[in-house]
């Protein structure tokens, strides 16, 4: 029996209309509007759809960890519906978006609170801070290797065997487990429940941790402050060439293409 | 005198009449409780309400033949041919049971024979037996000569003899009506001049020179070979691959009686139900479907994803369905445990020994394709137009109940999630709900309730940005009349119709029930919307999840409020339009007029009808969750609905659908150039009648 | 324990010579490091490559730490962090910057993470706070819909920069520096993890990240057939085609070739927008692009907002026209 982990991130929907995106520049975050809820981070959903396929070709226990300041049961447990077998959350006040050392200190903390794991798998970087930081993190903290921008990933017994992302192409990497490993949307979309899916994860557990329960420190260790944040204004200055036809309207533009010589 | 009042052999022939009726009665009870017995493996379903009703009306749409007549078209007459031949054939079997049955059975022959009623119902039969005659060779000629599309399908040997042999017993019964009754009277004794023809061919006879002992005898012969025919005709027919006489009648007292196309909610605490691993899964109803079936192919013709070359067809579904009911039944009966695999990759993977293995074919796969079964549009053409009442497109949606399980299918994943993850289909829309809204001081209800009407906006009406224009219109046109309306803004949430129709049950109940909940918070009691689907969905879906509330399309708000002129043009705009019904408001609804009385409202509008229009308009291909899945295969639909709009020579085409405007939009840009025909939505005629400005809302 | 001071920058090599990044990041370096008062340094990993050492010193490099090992050739998590734990060990600069490429994102947070300090990723601006002298990392979030401005209070501050985001410093071949060859002393028993094979794609043409023209292709292209068109005009222009997410979803176009926040970054002259509506995860890709220029059918499109020039027009209709005019002129 395998123990897959994986972290899933609750953010707030990066396909957000802009009319709805507002920044709080005192709390320095997006506003999370009620129009809008939030999501499990896309790349995340690939690492348990990554985690799904090995579990489809051999008995392993999925666990899906999950940690933010509040969290929605509905979003997360999405992820149980989707296949997971178990969803422990880790829920506290101080668990801040931005916090890269305590986010992966706690879920570290978590998954040696949980015992055993074979592998643990990670999204490559959360929609709303776009890092990619945490996977290393945690293994960083929990002193095992870690292998990022995964293409494809394969358990085969005590081995990890990863198809990593590189600039013009792909190395295959393997590693003894246990391996954190973080996906790119190559390891496949995640399955959308059924409705058998959907109606079973009622009956699946959820944990839920804060703070206290894992037994950390909560306070500012001085590797990251956020100074500022803004979203930057949108200005229509395009300008917009006229014609009587598309074929007239493409002249124009090389034409004035050439002009600002750009061409 | 009565043939069975001799004796033939020494064996009286009261004793052979009954002892032949017993035997064959027999046969055909033991096949006809086969059949009956393979209903009921079904699963069940109510249908027992309103007997009455049920009754009388199946005796209306039959006896008026109203069921065969309702498809008679110029292109197609058969369903005069069908009326004849069963208003024929239903006096014969009035005739069979009084003349022979109780006439020879009962011994009530000679009270009968040359009596008035004898006289006038005999010369009723000469006519009908003429027109039954009529319509064989009508048949003949059809089927033979002419041959239809709608007839043309691949059939096994049993199924081609049937036709040859129901024309020749047919034809045979009607010949040897005519021979009893000239041979009878030659024989006996003729009356005067009435029934005409029996009494013109015995005169001929008389005149044969032929013994009474003679005539008598030969009358005698033909009444019992008459009666065997009909023997063996009753033993033959439950036996026939073609069921429909028996079930037709019973089928359409078990019709739906719920809003059209509605569909059954599913108990989500127990999915098994939605499995259709074999079937048995069907309920009985569908699997009378089955039987009722009259192989007419009018559902096959009119199916637009056939039309548009894709590998569905209704009449196929039925009638391999039915094959394979009759092929899997008997085992099924013996033993209910077999359970067979739904997906033909399944039974490649099985065990060779294994009962898996051993069935002829999968449901999925064999009988109709997953292509197939996404191909559908639910436009309701098939049901709409079969003389059976058969429900093809439920059984199409049950079967992608099916497919969606365990994981959504990928076909249609990305709308399904997006729906249950932000509310709506449209993934990648840049657009909040109420971004349409701004700049027009539309009341939002959460902040203020005081509204009469809820205008209900759609997903596509909010968030696609062609329609946009439209949600606009309605907008301005609600504000020009003065009507105190509101919108649910960003609480609204998809009405769950693509959910439903795409087989994702649980996604549908869960945001219709959230709707459910936000319209009793509000309480909101009257809804107006300018999507069919949306209108459809809340007016006949939410009722049987706890949700009744009066629902108006905007055509129809419209026309109203033209009616109670609250609003009027003036000034005239000479234009040729033409209005494409969108299935959702015309089959479904039958909603055909105020959409047409709105663009009559626009003087100077000239309405010109595309041939296929009202009860049989052709789909714009939208429907069934379509709208959000690729059409690969064959032709477009929208492109072939757009060409017969093109054909009409209007200037403008009208629709009262986002789906519909959609699908058309797309379809004209690829029609490189021919940018002459103008797609709008009613809504936005009329404001550009009125001229009110449209770009209030100009996103900056 | 001595203080941290310096700027120290690792200089990626591809292709047997600096990386583009790397002269990028010791102009920034160039920069910054007055305004500290501090020392500029740079290191070299890789095989065969003391050669580029003095190339290093000219782009403004006081100081380069060389660590020339046949083993090193291709970048590898284990031993290269372990090389520059070892190096930062030896120089304990002040701020640590590294490109925000494949290499630099896998690098960054383990070395954030061994150093207990904090590593900022994919920074647009860098500039030194007048006041407390740390280092002012500006950053994109929510998917380029937001920037950030971040510091690190602990040291190494660690930054990894955008390609194309720094100008490059002026080779200035008389400058002097230090050269510091370093032992690797790599145990390679104990490394975890082992690469079995390695596949290079054959990227035909200019790489997207070098093109001083960039066509870029959405989801109106609609099929493979039509990037042809896109490859057309990259050709007369010497450029290269990229995609959103969509095409190379729909396998229309490679992978490799889709800009965006998930895909590449590019900063080229010209960006031509065809049948893309511009949604902020694909234009935080392109956004620092010279002239951005878009060609779309919906005169709603958020790509107008964006672009410098448009027309609203089918592109079926208006690339044959925009080729035919371009073969003209060019």
């Amino acid at each position: 029996m395998k123990n897959i982990i994986v972290c899933m991130k609750q953010v707030l929907d990066p396909e957000i209309p802009l009319s709805l995106f507002h920044i709080d520049t005192e709390a320095r975050q997006a506003i999370q509007p009620k129009a809008m809820p939030p999501v499990l981070s896309p790349f995340d959903e690939n690492a348990l759809e990554a985690a799904l396929e090995i579990k489809d070709i051999q008995e392993s226990n999925v666990t899906v960890i999950s940690l933010g300041k509040k969290l929605t049961k509905a979003v997360v447990s999405s992820a149980l519906a989707a296949g997971a077998d178990r969803l422990v959350i880790l829920q506290d006040e101080a668990f801040g978006e931005f916090n890269t050392y305590l986010t992966a200190n706690a879920i570290a903390t978590a998954i040696k609170k949980l015992g055993q794991y074979d592998l643990i798998l990670c999204g490559l970087q959360a929609a709303d801070t776009n890092t990619g930081q945490v996977g290393t993190g945690i293994a960083s903290i929990l002193g095992i290797p870690c292998i990022t921008a995964a293409l494809k990933v394969e358990l085969d017994n005590d081995k990890v065997r990863v198809e990593k992302a590189l600039p013009d192409g792909y190395e295959v990497i393997e590693a003894p487990t246990p391996v954190v490993v973080t996906t790119t949307y190559e390891v496949g979309a995640l399955r959308e429940p059924g409705v058998e899916a959907f109606m079973s994860a009622a009956k699946k557990p959820i944990t839920t941790w804060n703070a206290r329960d894992l037994g950390i420190e909560t306070g500012n260790t001085g590797r990251f402050t956020m100074i500022k944040m803004d979203a930057p204004a949108h200005e229509s200055k395009c300008e917009i060439l006229e014609g009587s036809s598309s074929e007239e309207k493409a002249v124009k533009l090389v034409t004035k293409l050439k002009e600002i010589k750009v061409i | 005198m009565s043939p069975v009042a001799a004796n033939y052999l020494g064996i009286p022939g009261y004793v052979v009449f009954w002892f032949l009726f017993a035997i064959a009665l027999g046969f055909f009870i033991q096949r006809l409780y086969l059949l009956i017995r393979l209903l009921k493996l079904g699963r069940p379903e109510n249908r027992s309400d309103r007997l009455f009703y049920r009754f009388t009306s199946m005796l209306a749409i039959t006896l008026t033949q109203w069921c065969s007549l309702k498809s008679v078209n110029h292109k197609d007459l058969a369903g005069i041919g069908h009326a004849f031949m069963f208003w024929g054939l239903i006096l014969f079997v009035i005739n069979y049971l009084i003349f022979i049955g109780l006439g020879a059975g009962i011994g009530l022959f000679t009270i009968l024979s040359s009596s008035a009623f004898e006289t006038v119902f005999f010369s009723i039969l000469d006519v009908a037996a003429l027109l039954v005659i009529l319509a064989m060779i009508w048949v003949i000629i059809k089927r033979y000569f002419i041959k239809p599309e709608r007839l043309k399908r691949k059939e096994s040997i049993g199924e081609k003899i049937i036709q040859p042999l129901l024309i020749t017993v047919i034809v045979s019964l009607m010949a040897l009506h005519y021979c009893i009754e000239g041979f009878g009277y030659a024989a006996y004794g003729i009356p005067d001049s009435w029934p005409f023809i029996g009494v013109s061919f015995a005169h001929f006879l008389n005149g044969s020179g032929i013994s009474q002992d003679g005539l008598a005898t030969v009358y005698r012969s033909l009444w019992w070979l008459n009666y065997i025919i009909l023997l063996g005709a009753l033993v033959y027919a439950p036996r026939s691959k073609h069921l429909h006489p028996l079930f037709s009648f019973s089928n359409i007292v078990f019709k739906n009686l719920a809003p059209k196309g509605s569909l059954r909610p599913i108990d989500l605490q127990k999915p098994e139900t939605f499995r259709i691993s074999e079937v048995n899964d069907f309920t009985w109803k569908e699997l009378l479907d089955l039987y009722a079936c009259t192989w007419c192919g009018m559902c096959h013709t009119v199916c637009p994803a056939q039309l548009s070359g894709k590998p569905l067809s209704p009449r196929e579904l039925i009638l391999s369905l039915k094959e394979h009911l009759l092929e899997t039944g008997p085992d099924l009966l013996k033993d209910k445990t077999v359970t067979v695999p739904a997906v033909a990759d399944e039974k490649a993977d099985a065990e060779p020994d294994s009962a898996l293995a051993k069935t002829s074919k999968a449901l999925i796969g064999d009988i109709i394709s997953e292509d197939g079964i996404w191909a559908c549009t639910t436009c309701l053409a098939c049901q709409e137009v079969c003389p059976s009442h058969n429900e093809q497109m439920v059984k199409i949606i049950d079967l992608r109940r099916h497919l969606q399980l365990g994981a959504l299918t990928e076909i249609a994943r990305e709308p399904l999630k997006n729906l249950r993850v932000r509310g709506h289909p449209w993934r990648g829309s840049m657009y909040a709900r109420t971004d349409w809204a701004e700049g027009l001081g539309i009341k939002i209800v959460e902040q203020d309730r005081d509204v009469d009407i809820l205008y209900w906006v759609g997903c596509t009406g909010a968030l696609e940005d062609r329609s946009l224009k439209v949600t606009q219109a309605v907008a301005k046109l609600m504000k020009q009349a003065g009507v105190n309306f509101g919108i649910l803004g960003e609480e609204e949430m998809c009405c769950g119709d693509p959910a439903r129709r795409l087989g994702a049950e649980h996604l549908f109940q869960m945001v219709a029930m959230n709707n459910i909940q936000l319209f009793s918070s509000y309480c909101i009691k009257k809804i107006v919307t300018a999507c069919p689907h949306c209108f459809n969905t809340l007016k006949n879906e939410y009722p049987r999840l706890g949700g009744q509330f009066e629902v108006i399309h905007h055509s129809q708000f419209i026309a109203d409020l033209f009616k109670r002129n609250t609003l009027k043009i003036n000034q005239a705009r000479e234009t040729v339009v033409t209005y494409h019904d969108s299935c959702y408001l015309g089959r479904y609804n039958d909603i055909y007029k105020p959409p047409r009385q709105v663009l009559k409202s626009i003087p100077g509008v000239r309405l010109v009808e595309m041939e296929q229009n009202r009860k049989n308009c052709f789909c714009c291909g939208g429907g069934g969750g379509r709208m959000w899945l690729e059409e690969n295969t064959g032709q477009r639909i929208s492109e072939m609905r757009l060409s017969q709009a093109i054909d009409t020579r209007a200037q403008v085409m009208a629709t009262a659908c986002p789906f519909c405007l959609q699908m058309f939009e797309d379809a004209a840009k690829t029609r490189e150039g021919e940018e002459s025909l103008k797609i709008r939505d009613i809504a936005e005629l009329i404001v550009e009648a009125l001229e009110i400005p449209r770009d209030l809302a100009d996103k900056a | 324990m001595a203080e941290n001071s310096g700027i120290l920058v690792n200089c990626e090599v591809t292709g047997g010579r600096l990386a583009p990044i790397a002269t990028e990041l010791l102009g920034a370096g160039s920069r910054l490091a007055p305004e500290l008062g501090q020392e500029l340094s740079a290191i070299l990993i890789g095989s065969d490559i003391s050669g580029l050492a003095q190339e290093t010193i000219a782009y403004g490099a006081k100081k380069v730490y060389v660590v020339d090992e046949p083993s090193l050739k291709d970048y590898s998590t284990e031993s290269f962090l372990m090389v520059m734990e070892k190096v930062v060990q030896q120089a304990h600069p002040a701020i640590i910057l590294l490109g925000q490429t494949s290499s630099g994102r896998d690098l960054g947070p383990w070395l954030a993470f061994r150093l207990n300090t904090g590593a900022t990723m994919d920074c647009m601006a860098l500039a030194i706070d007048p006041a407390t002298k740390r280092l002012l990392m500006t950053r994109p979030v929510y998917g380029g819909n937001a920037q950030a401005v971040q510091v690190c209070g602990t040291d190494p501050q660690i930054a990894a920069v955008r390609i194309k985001a720094m100008a490059p410093s002026a080779k200035d071949d008389t400058l002097q520096g230090q050269v510091i060859n370093v032992e690797a002393g790599i145990d390679s028993a104990s490394l975890k993890t082992k690469v079995l094979e390695r596949k290079i794609e054959a990227t035909a043409g200019i790489k997207l990240e070098d093109a001083r023209v960039v066509v870029a292709g959405g989801r109106g292209i609609g099929s493979a057939s039509g990037f042809q068109q896109l490859e057309e005009i990259a050709g007369l222009l010497h450029g290269a085609v990229g995609a959103t997410r969509t095409p190379c979803d729909a396998k229309w176009i490679s992978n490799s070739q889709q800009i965006g926040i998930t895909g590449k970054i590019v900063s080229p002259d010209l960006y031509i927008a065809v049948a893309l509506s511009g949604a902020s995860q694909h234009v935080s890709g392109f956004f620092s692009s010279r002239v951005i220029v878009a060609i779309n059918k919906d005169p709603e499109a958020n790509i107008f907002k964006v672009a410098h020039y448009g027309i609203v027009a089918d592109w079926k209709t208006a690339l044959p026209a925009f080729t035919a005019k371009l073969k003209e002129v060019v």
